[in-house]
């Protein structure tokens, strides 16, 4: 298969390559953490507005995940700007063109996203209006979650896409770019971190000094409200291993490298030990749900960052062909253009030098974009006007400075009076000795 | 050139940008720059005069503010970003480049303002009875107000690079771009109309929540009179500034004085607007000063809208006096840069356009390498069947008579001396020619005209043949053959 080669814009990068590539890594790695913590709030909200049907303390438990979805999604969304401009910079032909090809989706992210905005603003803001229709307010949150599940597989559709250029012949819109090998894959990939980032997030938020007194339950214990969330958070755990397998062995071979594959089983493995400790805070009675908590987290960034760094490194890898064969057809494209452009000075030149009356220059500057030598265009041809105004110059040259709308079917003439009478003198002489 | 064109014949590709783009800056002036100052006035007052009314209405145009800014008016600014990147990579592409460092800061300063708004509002009920985290809280206001004027600030020196680089084309250099000749009088422009549209939207929300307090109604009335008449002023001062900085600059590029009558009509109109409007608006706040409570909501309303449609049209005549390029001097509204024109001109545009699906015109294929022609050239701005449609051009200069191609030939290859908008065709004479047939043929019969979005790109060993400068290396198998 062979890939569209096209050029790269001729502009210098405006700052070193390997460090738009660490900016890149570092802001992306933000983003989607807050992503992650936006989609999963959302989600679990859902989940425990649906359970507050038969336990009412879940509803209220509901109401104050709400509270955190609205700073995580404001987070999410300017977090995102940094690697988008990065990405736009650093990978412009393929980006550009993965994001044409899948173009209706991926405007339609803007006004998806505003939607599921609002509907959480909706579904917070006046979660007390709800009270009596609880069948409609969840059917909001369900609407807003399910907008924040979708709306991430438009963008996994495009940055898979774009590491494959020899696929883009083949795609023909969305679909067709979301059915390539791998994206359904990182898609689970990503929303089994989904439910880990933010279960944890919550383990974490519900355990704070302040909480009980901020929720107050009637009847459920907090501990199993955060027993419930534990679990959650060590599935995901385990989930998300066995979905960054799958992820592994459906990547197409071109990102492949030894140094990725090392990247991974060290991302992997530093996880390793957070699997080990929550094991044993879920499972061990002499262990509280806070054991570790701090390692964990610790263990779950490293593994976070080393995963980002080799998501980079597969990029890099897949494009790399494809980058340096850009790199010389933009050269010799510019070199192209610069050979053209002598070429043409030296035409225009000659040009110049050629002998021309007064009357014809004028007449090129200021006539023939509408007069044709023979054909009638916006304005009637040079042919019919000398027809018109055969021996008649001084007629021609007072129509030229006070003009009217003659035919029917062409736009008025605008007037030349700005123009010195000698030059009216020369036009109107081209035209009738022409 | 260099990316898959995307396409929308419907609506057309910059009525998407400009519906986005339009609705984004209408809320960032009237609701953010223009109206975060005045929360912070409100609840100023509210501290010193220990009146809990005005911290509470304050509160309130906060919530509106924030659920509008932090949704449509975030969302509309990213949509920008997507809009252009779709529809013209190779512009914003360019200026990403030149402005990168620009706009990271600016995406710090919008880090910042996010954060700030979001600590202001879900913080207020918290320190609404603790004196000292109440003027702290306030202070927060006063920097949320600041750094969304930041933003605007920043986004300003890029609107205005794009009209003039000033002596960017020499220098290529961020501050050579950033401090054009268009700087400070637009910034003038926008920052003191954002304090009237703020004025002028607040005093419309305070008069819908104050229907049952009167006397409270006049006395805030009053004050947010006084602030939009006081900015007001300034405006009229910065758009007689603006005014004369703009049209002497633009027309001087314009070669020949007598086709600049489409910018003329164009400028009346906004010219007319700005007197009408200024002066409607002034008669609002001054009638509102004198006796507040007494004007009708109506007239509120209505001032707001004169201001909206104001900035709408000053958006429009701004774009439209860019033209012919998008990035003055240096890139057409076509994509291509002037640089590229007599490489192209010479070869022919259909060689060098990766994603083009022809790149031989014969007798037989006209009409479809016309329409590679026409998607390559003309339709970023025109649709076929559409807004600001081919066919309705043509149909607007031969109407009813047969359209004839050498006809159509001979005036698009002189259009930019008439339409001094217009970029000059960029192909050769085959291409021309191709084009005109195809333009041609669109009086009997437009087939549907859709983008890459759609159509997808044409097979790959067209995209990769050998062309004019060369042998393309290709991915596989011609990479030991490269000369």
């Amino acid at each position: 298969m062979a890939a569209p080669i096209p050029r790269d814009i001729p502009l210098p990068l405006p700052a070193p390559e390997g460090f738009l590539e660490i900016l890149l890594v570092v802001a992306f790695l933000v983003h989607i953490v807050f992503v992650h913590l936006m989609i999963g709030g959302s989600l679990f909200s859902l989940v425990c507005q649906i359970r507050g049907l038969k336990v009412p303390d879940y509803e209220k438990l509901a109401y104050r995940i709400m509270q955190l979805v609205t700073v995580n999604k404001s987070m999410a969304v300017v977090m995102g700007v940094a690697p988008l401009l990065i990405i736009n910079t650093l990978y412009a032909p393929q980006f550009y063109a993965s994001s044409a090809l899948i173009g209706d989706m991926w405007m339609a992210v803007i006004p998806l996203v505003t939607l599921a905005f609002l509907l959480a603003y909706v579904h917070k803001f006046w979660w007390r209006h709800f009270i009596n229709i609880p069948e409609l307010h969840i059917g909001i949150a369900a609407l807003e979650t399910a907008l924040f599940l979708f709306i991430p597989l438009i963008f996994m559709t495009n940055v898979n896409l774009m590491l494959f250029p020899e696929a883009w012949p083949q795609v023909k819109g969305f679909v067709s770019a979301l059915l390539l090998p791998n994206v359904i894959q990182r898609y689970l990939h990503f929303l089994s971190a989904t439910v880990l980032s933010s279960s944890l997030l919550l383990v974490w938020w519900t355990g704070r000094k302040s909480f009980a007194q901020e929720v107050q339950f009637s009847k459920v214990r907090l501990l199993d409200v955060r027993r419930f969330f534990y679990a959650f958070a060590f599935g995901a755990t385990l989930l998300q291993m066995l979905t960054g397998l799958l992820v592994f062995v459906s990547l197409p071979a071109q990102g492949m490298g030894w140094g990725f594959t090392l990247l991974l089983m060290l991302g992997g493995a530093s996880a390793l030990p957070a699997v080990y400790w929550m094991w044993q805070n879920l499972t061990r009675t002499d262990h509280l749900l806070d054991d570790n908590f701090k390692r964990i987290i610790a263990s779950f960034a490293c593994a976070l960052v080393l995963m980002g760094i080799a998501r980079h490194d597969y990029r890099e890898n897949a494009l790399a062909d494809h980058q340096s064969a850009i790199k010389e057809k933009t050269a010799n494209y510019q070199a192209a253009v610069k050979v053209a452009a002598e070429e043409a000075q030296l035409a225009a030149k000659a040009l110049e030098e050629q002998p021309r009356g007064a009357g014809e220059i004028a007449f090129e500057q200021n006539c023939a974009a509408c007069h044709h030598a023979t054909l009638p265009t916006v304005g009637p041809s040079m042919q019919e006007i000398k027809e018109l105004y055969a021996g008649d110059p001084s007629g021609l040259i007072a129509w030229t400075k006070a003009p009217g709308k003659k035919r029917p079917d062409s736009m008025a003439m605008p007037s030349f009076a700005h123009l010195s009478d000698a030059q009216l003198t020369a036009i109107s002489g081209y035209i009738l000795s022409h | 050139m260099d990316f898959p064109i995307f396409h929308i014949d419907f609506i057309g590709n910059r009525m998407l940008i400009a519906v986005d783009a339009i609705l984004h800056v209408i809320i960032n002036h009237a609701l953010a720059v223009g109206a975060l100052p005045i929360i912070a006035l409100l609840e100023y007052i509210g501290i010193r005069n220990k009146d809990k009314r005005w911290d509470a209405l304050a509160f309130r145009l906060l919530k509106i503010i924030f659920i509008v800014t932090t949704t449509v008016g975030a969302l509309t600014g990213v949509g920008i970003w997507f809009s252009a990147s779709l529809i013209n990579p190779a512009a914003i592409g360019s200026l990403i480049r030149v402005f990168f460092w620009g706009w990271f800061v600016e995406w710090l300063v919008f880090v910042s303002e996010v954060s700030l708004i979001m600590a202001y509002f879900l913080t207020w009920e918290s320190t609404r009875d603790k004196p000292e985290a109440k003027l702290k809280h306030w202070r927060l206001g006063l920097f949320l107000a600041a750094f969304s004027w930041i933003t605007m600030a920043i986004i300003v020196a890029i609107l205005g690079f794009m009209m003039d680089t000033g002596n960017w084309q020499t220098e290529r250099t961020l501050l050579a771009g950033l401090f054009n000749p268009m700087y400070f009088p637009q910034l003038g422009f926008r920052t003191t109309l954002a304090m009237v549209m703020g004025g002028m939207s607040m005093i419309c929300l305070t008069y819908l929540y104050t229907r049952r307090e009167l006397a409270f109604r006049s006395a805030v009335l009053e004050v947010l009179s006084k602030w939009t008449g006081a900015w007001l002023l300034a405006l009229a001062i910065a758009a007689i500034w603006y005014y004369q900085v703009i049209p002497g600059h633009m027309l001087a590029n314009i070669p020949v004085a007598v086709t600049t009558q489409e910018y003329v009509s164009w400028n009346s109109q906004l010219k007319w607007l700005l007197i009408f409007g200024l002066a409607f608006v002034g008669w609002v706040a001054w009638a509102s000063f004198k006796r507040p409570g007494q004007v009708h909501g109506a007239k509120y309303a209505l001032s707001l809208v004169v201001l909206v449609l104001m900035l709408g049209q000053f958006e429009r005549v701004r774009e439209f006096i860019r033209k012919p390029f998008i990035i003055g001097n240096y890139m057409y509204a076509n994509g291509l840069r002037v640089d590229d024109y007599p490489l192209l001109k010479r070869d022919g545009i259909l060689q060098h356009a990766t994603y083009a699906g022809i790149r031989e015109i014969t007798a037989d294929n006209q009409v479809s390498a016309g329409r590679e022609v026409f998607e390559q050239t003309c339709s970023r701005c025109h649709t076929v069947n559409g807004i600001n449609s081919i066919r309705g051009q043509l149909k607007n200069m031969y109407g009813d008579k047969r359209w004839q191609a050498d006809i159509i030939a001979a005036y698009v290859e002189n259009m930019h001396g008439a339409r001094y908008f217009m970029p000059p065709f960029p192909g050769n004479k085959t291409e021309l020619q191709a084009l005109s047939v195809y333009l041609a043929s669109l009086q009997k019969r437009a087939a549907a005209f859709n983008g890459a979005q759609i159509n997808g790109i044409p097979a790959p060993d067209f995209i990769s043949a050998a062309t004019h400068y060369g042998n393309i290396p290709d991915l596989d198998t011609h990479q030991g053959e490269q000369h």
